[in-house]
């Protein structure tokens, strides 16, 4: 557990009014460690995982293959597991209502895509490299590019949400959400790898992204 | 071991890709008699935690709900009546602000027995423990606030 942030961080000025106070009740890891929800049928669709493919055609922007593999606590794959991610387009903007950052939308870009890992627990996106965005956290307060990742896991106890990073930022030695966690060694894992033989040759670039999930239930072998 | 990926906030724009087939509506085809829970989720200033993802993990019936919170904080989920004295839900709350999620039990059963879980063993004598137990409105239906910060603060758990 050590891992993540604490609640309150005292950079992060939307921690304030959230993070609770109180020392959480500890409760056994059991509790959460059983076999979790499955997914909706429908839920994800072929062609999910490639966001550049959403438009009338293609989206502004630096494409790239984002791949990895999902593992439990014992390095084992988690199986035919949803992963989710959304992100801004190639300018830092969201596509959505509430994003009011001044930069345009690409009307080819919506940055949403949907997976399962296969049985090796690996999952794979085509999309574009997000921009960065100013946000009023702080004087000069540009989020780094990021996506975000959602993982459903095989149990209640595995499941995350999180960002992932990209190599070499200058804005993520500035950055309270990145910098919220306490030990770098753990910050250093929301970094993607720059992998330009995982992209496609003329086409796109390759990162890496591995991600760890707590507890060890990997999914039995049921069809 | 492997070293877990660490957390980090939802944030503000996730609605669109996290829509969930179902919504609030947890294992729709289930048998027998169904129940709802709604509240609203505040901050440490009293006011409306409006752009939450709240999920809702039916273990009985394995099943998950996803839905967010609207302008006024309130978020309500539908779901097969879990059986027994210790009936409940297991909450986890993702948010801007929020660089993990909380997690949390909500009780649909009277306090007195709700003091009789185990789990719950340390806050046994707290007055803390009220805010686990959802308020009935009906036979079946629950109402459940949740305050983040300060005063009546939810207990949440560290599994």
């Amino acid at each position: 557990m050590q891992a993540d942030p604490p609640y309150f961080f005292a950079d992060y000025g939307s921690t304030h009014l959230r993070a609770p106070r109180e020392a959480p009740l500890a409760v056994p890891a059991a509790l959460l460690d059983v076999p979790g929800p499955l997914v909706p049928p429908g839920l994800v669709g072929t062609g999910d995982n490639d966001l550049t493919t959403h438009g009338k055609s293609a989206p502004l922007g630096e494409r790239m293959i984002l791949a990895g593999r999902l593992l439990d606590a014992d390095g084992r794959p988690v199986r035919r597991s949803l992963v989710e991610i959304w992100q801004t387009n190639a300018a830092g903007r969201y596509d959505h209502p509430g994003d009011t950052h001044d930069a345009p939308l690409d009307p080819n870009f919506r940055g949403i895509g949907r997976t399962l890992t296969d049985d090796e627990g690996r999952y794979r996106f085509v999309t574009i490299k997000p921009g960065a965005y100013p946000w009023r956290n702080h004087a000069y307060a540009w989020r780094p590019q990021h996506i975000h990742f959602s993982l459903l896991g095989n149990a209640p106890v595995q499941r995350l949400v999180t960002q992932m990073y990209f190599p070499g930022d200058p804005l993520l030695d500035l950055d309270p959400v990145f910098l919220s966690i306490p030990d770098p060694a753990a910050r250093a894992r929301l970094v993607a790898t720059f992998e330009p033989r995982a992209g496609i040759e003329g086409l796109a670039l390759g990162y890496r992204f591995d991600i760890v999930l707590a507890g060890a239930r990997s999914t039995p072998l049921e069809r | 071991m492997a070293e877990r990926t660490p957390s980090q906030t939802v944030g503000p724009f996730f609605h669109e890709a996290l829509r969930w087939a179902e919504g609030g509506r947890l294992a729709p085809d289930a048998p027998g008699p169904r129940a709802a829970l709604a509240g609203r989720i505040r901050d440490g200033s009293g006011a409306p935690v409006a752009d939450a993802m709240v999920e809702a993990w039916h273990a009985g019936a394995r099943a998950l709900g996803r839905v967010e919170t609207g302008a006024d904080g309130g978020f309500r989920f539908e779901f097969p009546l879990p059986p027994g004295p210790l009936a409940a839900l297991d909450i986890a709350i993702f948010a801007r602000g929020l660089l993990k999620a909380v997690r949390t039990r909500v009780y649909l059963a009277q306090e007195s027995v709700v003091r009789t879980d185990p789990l719950l063993a340390p806050l046994q004598s707290s007055p803390r423990l009220k805010t686990l137990v959802a308020t009935p409105r009906s036979s079946n239906e629950f109402e459940w606030d949740v305050r983040l910060q300060g005063e009546g603060e939810t207990v949440f758990f560290a599994p």
